[in-house]
């Protein structure tokens, strides 16, 4: 695996607040990583720092090689969606499309149009009047058809209904296995990208909690559900991430969990059951579970 | 680095030529030409429409061997502060767009300069143009000066050339130096930029007054000459344009 962003000690500090507090990561080439964490936990930070808008206040960071601060080299791989992105007051979709081949030397122009078609955008209608769907999906068609080397997506279906979304993903998943590229997604729907992903990074007040591919993640996660005594007896010894008791039933939820103990606790009579990475990550980062709030943005 | 697997080439570590990545920029900020270009032309040709109906009727409620005054209507004045307007617009709009996209800031502002002179010289050689042309038709057939201020009856056309360029390269300067101040420090920046401004231009045309020095102002443009005099704002447009590429080096785009 190559690797293609690096950061070492990665640390930008506003006024009072460290929005990125020393993270080390890397990211290998041609992969789909999910940057996930709770609102102002540092994902939009990161991501200007990963491309260049920001500057870091210590730190290093590498993209294809190099630091992507004012490097030309460097940012013509990359293509960073933005969920705030702001366009020229008069511009419409058409206008941003005649000027993004510019950028991206891989653009795609006939797909860029099929995918307007399929979202429904109106090419020919001001930005400004656009709803905050049609506005996301201006960004998802720039960020797919760039088919830039390293693109960034930092929440861009703001607006997009689930059937918009659902074709985004869909979309993502086919063009990045015909076009194989790095792809960076920051989100707050984990459960709706995690059979996108191959990896998490997972971040919270500018510190990366979790740094881990999803199967790993998956594999040493599961939930034992029976009889109150029955899990205790199971799980005892085990890092249990989460409780749920309703009557005398419990659902632990159990981290670094084996084959022999699952095997066990099903010959037991207890149920054993996967755990959705965003419940996984919810635990993990010790948050109350959201879930239903969450979806509803 | 090296690539462990067989699929994937490495990327390119050479940046793409320096006049694709400008061009990028300039064709990022011509994309949409409606704003910078159709609009203006459209309102300059309504005013220069309108001159020529009022001076039409003027002219023609008049004796024939009446005189009519050659006094410039200063009706073109709109179209450099209508390019300052731009510039502000452009490099407000345009900036995080095109950091978003993958150009440098040091790409972005040479390629706004690039746009800036394009427009500069293409409205200047049209004024120009239309001068020539008004002369040769004694004013639109009505005797209007519109294009051709008083000064510039007497001037060869590449003195009212190189002063329109001047006029708008100045005007474009302007506009991006303070859409910068901006860019970079949003509102707060703004307070501060014009309250400094304020305080210097009153603090100046005090000390002019106090070395009661406003007959040497006067003299010295008298000295200069009009063009001379506005070759003098070049100072301006490059001490301008400095401060908009130093400000929007390390400007960024969020906050």
């Amino acid at each position: 695996m190559t690797t293609i962003v690096e950061a070492r000690g990665l640390t930008k500090r506003y006024r009072g607040i460290t929005a990125v507090d020393s993270v080390d990561f890397s990211i290998a080439r041609n992969t789909i990583t999910g940057l996930l964490g709770r609102n102002g936990a540092g994902k939009t930070t990161l991501m200007h720092l990963l491309t260049g808008q920001e500057f870091a206040t210590s730190g290093t960071v590498s993209v294809a090689g190099g630091n992507p601060v004012e490097n030309a080299a460097v940012l013509q791989h990359t293509c960073f969606i933005k969920e705030s992105q702001r366009y020229p007051d008069d511009f419409k979709p058409k206008h941003v499309f005649a000027a993004a081949p510019g950028f991206f030397p891989h653009w795609n122009s006939e797909f860029a149009h099929e995918l307007a078609t399929e979202f429904r955008l109106p090419l020919d209608r001001k930005i400004k009047k656009l709803s905050r769907g049609q506005l996301s999906s201006v960004g998802i068609i720039v960020g797919l058809a760039s088919r830039a080397p390293i693109t960034i997506f930092d929440e861009p279906y703001l607006g997009l209904d689930a059937i918009a979304r659902q074709n985004f993903y869909d979309r993502l998943l086919a063009d990045y296995a015909a076009h194989p590229r790095t792809i960076i997604l920051s989100t707050h729907l984990i459960d709706e990208v995690a059979a996108l992903l191959e990896n998490v990074l997972v971040i919270d007040s500018g510190r990366i909690l979790i740094d881990s591919p999803v199967d790993a993640l998956r594999a040493h996660a599961a939930t034992i559900a029976g009889p109150a005594a029955a899990v205790e007896q199971a799980v005892a010894g085990l890092d249990v991430i989460h409780r749920e008791r309703l009557g005398g039933f419990v659902s632990a939820t159990v981290a670094g969990i084996t084959e022999q103990v699952s095997r066990a606790a099903a010959a037991a009579g207890l149920e054993v059951g996967p755990v959705s990475l965003q419940q996984l990550i919810i635990r993990q980062t010790g948050g109350a579970p959201t879930d239903h709030e969450e979806v509803s943005r | 680095m090296t690539a462990t697997t067989m699929t994937a080439e490495p990327l390119s570590t050479t940046p793409r030529p320096f006049a694709i990545r400008i061009g990028t920029v300039v064709r990022l900020l011509f994309a949409n030409p409606s704003t910078a270009i159709y609009t203006p032309l459209m309102i300059l040709g309504v005013i220069l429409l309108m001159n020529i109906a009022i001076w039409g009727i003027v002219r023609a409620s008049i004796p024939p061997e009446g005189d009519m005054a050659d006094v410039a209507n200063g009706g073109v004045a709109f179209l450099f502060i209508y390019m300052l307007v731009v510039a502000v617009q452009s490099v407000n709009q345009a900036f995080p767009l095109a950091l978003g996209y993958g150009s440098t800031r040091r790409d972005f502002v040479l390629g706004f300069g690039v746009f800036a002179v394009i427009l500069s010289v293409g409205y200047s050689l049209l004024l120009v143009a239309a001068s020539v042309v008004e002369r040769a038709t004694s004013g639109w057939g009505v005797g209007l000066t519109f294009f051709t201020t008083y000064e510039l009856l007497q001037a060869e056309w590449w003195e009212g050339l190189a002063l329109s360029l001047l006029g708008f390269l100045l005007f474009f300067s302007i506009g991006a130096a303070t859409a910068s101040v901006y860019v970079r420090w949003k509102a707060m920046g703004m307070y501060v930029f014009w309250g400094v401004l304020v305080f210097a231009g009153i603090g100046g045309a005090a000390l002019v007054t106090m070395l009661d020095a406003w007959g040497r102002v006067g003299e010295f443009f008298a000295w200069a000459g009009l063009l001379g005099g506005a070759a003098w704002s070049l100072i301006i447009t490059a001490l301008c344009a400095l401060a908009a590429w130093l400000i929007l080096r390390r400007a960024t785009t969020s906050g």
